[in-house]
Parts: structure tokens; sequence; C-alpha cells
């Protein structure tokens, strides 16, 4: 037994280094492919796998063959105009571009989508539903409600969802606030507390994945709390738990000048990636993270003064640069990339809009090493960049692309979608050095 | 009213040279540093707002509209066009505790800046919208 925990021990420490060593991901300012528009680490392969195929949020690649995007807006600044929530594409002839699209949920919006046990998941902002999973193509009928009841809201209102491949399914209801403020986002406005909006807003909700019309209030169950917004939300088969990447409050200097300044403003407070167990907060409002000073400290708005520790919520596994908006999340289940991906976190940041006048930051896909038990074991690395285009951003309008959902296929190859300019899908191969 | 907007053109136009203002006209600074101060966290220091998160007031119908329009966002923010109704998906608070002055400043340097020609407002025009 002790010689199998100190083996054990060794092959993490082992584990450990090489990531450490291995991984440098694409440096800053690297040019982005020119055919493409992505920049990735040495070894890797783009396509672009579809283009203008209309405002695509998350992704998911079926077992069928058959990529799912979930659809935004009926609208976007490209012209786009189809009022429909979703659609299924598909590459025929294996050369790494669509060639067959199929559109489905009429007059729905949504960011949502996944596949598990056979059925097709959609969330729009306000229920959950499913379809059985065609042999190819769009899904045929009516879906079935799974989980219902969500109020309307427009701010932070996604509905996007993960499984944890026991029958569970888990559901992202972000808060429509900044801070819980009395009045919203109004300069001066104190947190109220407690904070009324957690009751129904602002954590992860758990249902059954199979059971027909569940109520939030009612039937499901809230798995954890103090999460603003979690639209980065995944299950890692690997250490078998929940993870979530939250995005931070925004505003610090501009509610709290005397407190922040623009500088200070820009990278606080952190963009959180968490372990997320039955039953955790994350600390939302009443503390926000510092990555600087690796504590929670607490939210202006609740007594805060920028350097007052708080002892509300759980410290993140990462702490990254502010107002980056992580998006996507997702953990790979196959092994056609090298190693060192194989069980860590890929996060896809949207990039920021609340660095001003800073200029913006953090249009890019991340990697996050862990180890077997779901722990960091190095430093997160850039996988993807390039996506908003050559020099600095001073307005998120003037980004060309924003990476938001992800996913991976059968045969390990990975998508990355942009809601931006129309939509676009790259994928991700690995050809190797 | 035509040679109302006429005059006070003229007036900004003097304003952006010399620093003399009729009675009631905005002045142009001030409305670019209340705009960066309060506006520009969300709708960005070029106007170019947050795609699908804030409206751009670029080339903005609202801007180059009635003279209300913009009074009305900034006194009840997104309320004054009902919530949920737009494209957008974060809503803006109301500004009503920022001073008439304050307010016209503001209104005349989106509606006269960001390729946008809707012309100044008051502090009258603003007065007159407060309920």
């Amino acid at each position: 037994m002790i010689a199998k925990i100190v083996g054990m021990s060794l092959l993490a420490t082992s584990i450990t280094t090489v990531v450490a060593a291995d991984m440098e991901g694409v440096p800053d300012g690297t040019p982005a492919d020119p055919q493409t528009g992505v920049a990735l680490p040495a070894g890797f392969k783009a396509t672009v796998f579809a283009e203008g195929v209309g405002p695509v949020r998350h992704i998911v690649a079926a077992e069928n063959g058959w990529v799912y995007g979930a659809l935004f807006r009926k609208k976007d600044v490209s012209g786009y105009d189809v009022n429909v929530g979703a659609v299924a594409m598909h590459d025929s002839d294996g050369d790494g571009v669509i060639d067959k699209t199929e559109y489905f949920a009429p007059d729905m919006q949504g960011t949502g989508i996944g596949v598990y046990d056979g059925y097709l998941y959609y969330g729009t902002d306000t229920a959950v539903m499913r379809w059985p999973l065609p042999a190819g193509g769009a899904p045929k009928g009516d879906a079935t409600m799974i989980a219902v009841g969500f109020n309307k809201e427009t701010q932070h209102a996604t509905k996007n969802m993960t499984f944890d491949g026991k029958g569970g399914l888990y559901v992202n209801v972000g808060a429509p606030s900044n801070a819980c403020m009395r009045e919203m986002r109004k300069k001066g406005s104190p947190g109220m507390r407690p904070c009324p909006i957690l009751e129904e807003y602002g954590g992860v909700w758990k249902f059954d994945a199979a059971t027909p019309n569940q109520d939030q209030m009612k039937d499901g169950q809230r798995y954890a709390t103090g999460i603003r917004n979690g639209i980065a939300l995944s299950w890692n088969s690997h250490a078998d738990s929940l993870y979530v990447a939250q995005h931070g409050r925004d505003q610090l200097a501009s509610f709290f000048p005397d407190m922040f300044t623009n500088e200070q403003s820009a990278e606080l407070p952190s963009e959180e990636f968490h372990k997320v167990a039955e039953g955790a907060d994350l600390g939302w409002p009443y503390s926000y993270y510092n990555h600087e000073v690796g504590e929670r400290m607490v939210m202006p708005e609740y007594g805060g003064d920028g350097k007052t520790v708080s002892d509300e919520g759980q410290k993140p596994l990462v702490g990254f640069p502010g107002h980056w908006a992580p998006n996507g999340l997702m953990f790979l289940k196959g092994d056609a990339m090298p190693a060192e991906y194989r069980k860590g976190a890929f996060i896809a940041f949207h990039g920021s809009w609340n660095r001003a006048p800073m200029p913006q930051q953090g249009y890019r896909v991340v990697y996050v090493p862990l180890d077997d038990d779901g722990n960091v074991a190095g430093d997160w690395i850039t996988f993807a960049n390039g996506f908003a285009g050559d020099g600095p951003i001073a307005s998120p309008r003037d980004a060309k692309h924003r990476p938001m959902g992800l996913a991976e296929d059968a045969s390990g190859a990975m998508y990355i979608a942009s809601s931006m300019a129309g939509g676009r899908i790259w994928k991700i191969t690995y050809e190797g050095e | 009213m035509k040679a109302n907007n006429i005059i006070a053109a003229a007036a900004l136009c003097v304003a952006a040279v010399v620093p003399t203002f009729a009675q009631g006209t905005p002045e142009v600074p001030a409305g670019k540093a209340l705009y960066e101060e309060n506006c520009a966290v969300c709708h960005q220091f070029d106007g170019g707002g947050v795609p699908f998160m804030q409206p751009e007031l670029i080339g903005s119908p609202r801007a180059n509209g009635a003279k209300g329009g913009v009074i009305d966002m900034i006194l009840f923010g997104s309320a004054a066009e009902g919530a949920g109704q737009g494209e957008f998906s974060n809503e803006m608070t109301s500004f009503d505790y920022l001073t008439n002055k304050e307010i016209a400043a503001i209104a005349t340097y989106v509606r006269t800046n960001f390729k946008n020609d809707g012309g100044p407002v008051s502090d009258a025009d603003v007065r007159s919208r407060r309920k």
C-alpha cells in the first residue's frame, strides 16, 4: 500500500514535470495563419470547417458524424436572418469543410447544446429540451422539454449544460446582475445581503437528464452557488467532477474610482476557473478573486476597499486576467491529441469589453494542464490565438472573431466556434511535428 | 426651430475654437468627458458598443432621430424601450441622477459625434423629458 502511494506520487511528479517542460503554446503576437485566421502550436493544423452558418455559440460533435451548433440571434451584424435556433453541419467528403447544413429549432434562440445517451439537447434562455439524436442531419419533430421554469432574462440568460455520464444534467443559471446591487449597475448602489438573486440564479442547477418537464425550483437541485455566469461549464470525466470558468463582475473603476485605477480595473477581478463539488460556493457577489495577490477580496458593494481579504467563496484553481469572458470549457475524451493535452481544460475566452480605456484582451483559447485528480499540473498556455485579427483591439467590434464553443468529435479532432461575422467554426487536428 | 438648430450648430462650431457658449448650449469638451466617465465603459470610447450586448452609437438611428430618444435612454435606461425588447443582452441603468446640464452635454456629444448628425440638445430639452 505504501509502495503504491509512493509510486503514484512519483508518477504524478513525473507527469507534472513533463507537462511543464513541454508545453509552450502560442506566444502572444504570433501572426495567425492567413488562410484560417488562427495561430496554433507546432504540429496542429486548422481548417475553416464552417463559414457564415449563423451566430453559432456552443457546439457538439455527435456520434452520427454531424456537428450541431446553437444559434444565438435571429439576425446579426452580417445580415444573417434565419429564424431558427440551431444548425446541423456535415463534412461528407472529409476535407475538413462542411458540405451539408440543415437548420432546426424554429422560432428559438440559444447557446446550450449537447449530446447524451442518444439524445440531442438544446438550451434556449428559458428551457433545456431534447430530441432523439437522428442518424444524420436535423432532429425531427417536437423536442421534449426536460428542464423548464427558468425566468426570462436578458443578462447572463443562456441555459448551457453539461452531463456527468451518470444521468445528471447540469444547467448554468447565470445571475442577471453585476454585483447584486440594489439598483442595477448604478454607481453608488450597495450590494444586497443576503443577495436574493442567489435563490433562483447565480449557480448551477442539477436535473435528471431523462425526466420531462422538471421545474427549476420544484424539481431541480441547486448544485453549486455564487457563480455569476458559468457559461463555460463542463464535466471532467477524468477527475469525475464538474468544472466551471465564471465571469467576474464589471466596472470596478467606473463605480469605485477612489479604489481602482483604470489599469487595475482592466486586470481585476480575475476570471475564475474552478473545480466544483456538490454544494460549492464560489463567492459571488460577496467576494471576487484577485489573481495578483492570490486571495478572494471583499466586493466593494459589500464594504470592500480593494485590499480587504474575504473568507466567502472557494479559491479558484486558476485566476485569469479580468474580463476575458470564459465562454467555453472542454475536456478531451479521446487520444488523438498529444498526451499532455488529454486530461486538462481547454477554455475559450470570448474576449473583453470591460478593459477600456486599456486595449481589449483575451480573444483566445487557453489550455490548463491538469493531473488525474483534476488538479493543476502546470502553467496554463495559449492554445489558439489570432481570432480577433492583427493589432490592439480598442473596442470589441474591431475583433474579427471571438472564440466561443468547443467540441471534440469521435476521431479526436477539436472544433472552435465564433458567433461573429456571420459565424465560423474551425476544425483542429494534430498532424505531428 | 430650424433656425435655433442652425444657431446652436454654429455655436458648437465656434465652441471648437473658442470656449464661449450660448446659454443652455452644452459644452462639447464637457460632454466628451462625461460620456467617457459614465457611458464609455459599456458603449466604448469609440461608440462602437459590444456586439450582442450593448448597442453601438455610431450611425445610430436614435442618435440621429428626435431629441427625446437619446435623452430618454440616459434618463430611464433600457426601460425607455421596454425590457427585453432589443437585440442586446445587457440592461442599461437610469442616469437620472445626473443634472439636466450634464445629460444635455452627453446627449449632444452622442448626437454630434460617432458619425451622427442628430444635432445638440439643451438643458430645457432634458427638463421637459423628466417624469
